[in-house]
């Protein structure tokens, strides 16, 4: 009964192997997601008291002694649940929940790395920030399927003239 | 201007759906909606097939033979006498509206079919099972049986629609899913189909040789050797259980009174 073996073997490659890559992509997937999570809260109440702001001319009370401009990116990529859950939300349309929470961490991570840009130069607080988001290539030859997202997070970092400058 | 600090709040950008909620939802409703458009397009299949008349399949497949089929010399003895034993037995179904032409595929796999058109295709692997002309006519009967019932446009239809409808939603991510759950679908939609081709077979034996024996003789034997690995090949392979075949083929000729033993006709080949 040898073409019974194909059969049920032919089973296990056509359901048993995508099902096992969906479960081992979401149980690290969701892994990885948390303990992300924790170190963006961790790093942010860290920084909580650094002020960024998004003003595009320097709040008048502001007096700076000295200005750069500061980035901070991160570039992400879908786990293999994430695309597949998101891939039957796209037949009938609406929010694609999977994604909310990995673009949420990018945003927090880009913003955070740049914070930690200015901070480590010594520099006071950020103003004009701007967050952007690029797609950064095809993860497929026939053009469908996203390998990555950039968030790229940048601003003006000052230093002030006085710490009495910032107190106010 | 006074500078409050503040984190930003969990919760705004972030749906609170559990991922495998989402997943569960998803995969359930579209389901449905899948089978529902499955069921709708099968329906539509059933439509067409009353509007497409016998005359008008016949003129459209007349000369037609899949692609993918390699077939034996046309010398061949056991193909002359399978195309006579087929014209014999579609003499006696009355008014037949084919043709009926008789093909062998060079295939290891026992299976014969009925294609558009009139065509019977019987491979070498089931030529090579057969041990007596009685079993053969069986097996011819029963594709015979197909035919009346029209059962082989209908599998054609439902396969070129089903197929159709999931390339065009499944896209490529899951094809290679998609196929095999295509192929268990339309085997199992011909359940019934088979049954009832089972059944006008065994008549067409039963009124050409005047005895039913050794009809079943090859689901005997295949029925021994599904016990091997039961289940998975049972739910897998194209027809029905063989043992549950038998058992209704030994039931419809006690109810009709048919003999089950009888002059055995060897194979001429």
């Amino acid at each position: 009964m040898e073409s019974t073996f194909y059969q049920v073997l032919e089973l296990v490659l056509n359901f048993g192997l995508p099902f096992l890559l969906l479960l081992v992509a979401y149980i690290v997937g969701t892994m990885l997601e948390k303990g992300h999570f924790r170190s963006i809260r961790k790093r942010e109440s860290e920084y909580a008291t650094f002020p960024v702001v998004t003003f595009d001319t320097m709040p008048d009370d502001w007096s700076a002694s000295s200005s750069t401009l500061v980035s901070g990116s991160v570039v992400i990529s879908l786990d293999y649940f994430k695309r597949v859950i998101a891939g039957l939300r796209a037949i009938v349309g609406g929010r694609i929940k999977t994604y909310e929470p990995l673009l949420e961490r990018a945003r927090r991570e880009a913003m955070l790395r740049m914070i930690e840009d200015a901070r480590r130069d010594g520099y006071d607080a950020i103003f004009n920030v701007r967050l952007e988001t690029s797609r950064l290539a095809n993860s497929r030859r026939d053009g469908k399927g996203t390998a990555g997202v950039e968030m790229l997070a940048f601003g003006t970092a000052v230093k002030f003239a006085s710490r009495f400058a910032r107190a106010q | 201007m006074k500078f409050i600090p503040r984190q930003p709040r969990e919760g705004i950008n972030v749906s609170d759906t559990h991922p495998l909620v989402e997943a569960g939802t998803l995969v359930a409703g579209l389901t449905l909606i899948f089978v529902f458009i499955a069921l709708l397009l099968i329906f539509l299949v059933e439509i067409a097939l009353y509007f497409i008349p016998v005359e008008k399949e016949v003129a459209l497949f007349e000369d037609w033979l899949p692609e993918d089929l390699i077939t034996v010399s046309p010398a061949d003895e056991r193909l002359h006498q399978a195309q006579l034993l087929v014209d014999r037995l579609a003499f006696h179904w009355a008014d037949a509206p084919y043709t009926f032409r008789v093909e062998i595929d060079d295939s290891d796999v026992a299976n014969a079919m009925a294609l558009p058109g009139g065509l019977i295709i019987v491979t070498e692997g089931l030529l090579d099972q057969v041990e007596s002309e009685n079993e053969l006519a069986f097996v011819l009967g029963h594709e015979l049986g197909h035919f009346r019932n029209r059962d082989h446009l209908r599998a054609l239809g439902r396969g070129i629609v089903l197929s159709l409808f999931l390339a065009t939603t499944m896209g490529n991510d899951v094809s290679s899913i998609s196929v095999t759950v295509t192929d268990l679908t339309l085997r199992g939609f011909s359940r019934q189909q088979e049954s009832s081709a089972d059944e006008f077979g065994l008549a067409l034996v039963y009124t050409h040789y005047g005895h039913v024996d050794e009809a079943w003789r090859l689901f005997e034997k295949w029925d021994n050797d599904d016990r091997i690995m039961p289940g998975v090949v049972s739910y897998t392979s194209t027809h029905p259980d063989a043992g549950d075949r038998v058992e209704k083929l030994k039931d419809q000729a006690l109810r009709e009174g048919w003999p089950i033993e009888g002059l055995i006709t060897g194979l001429k080949w």
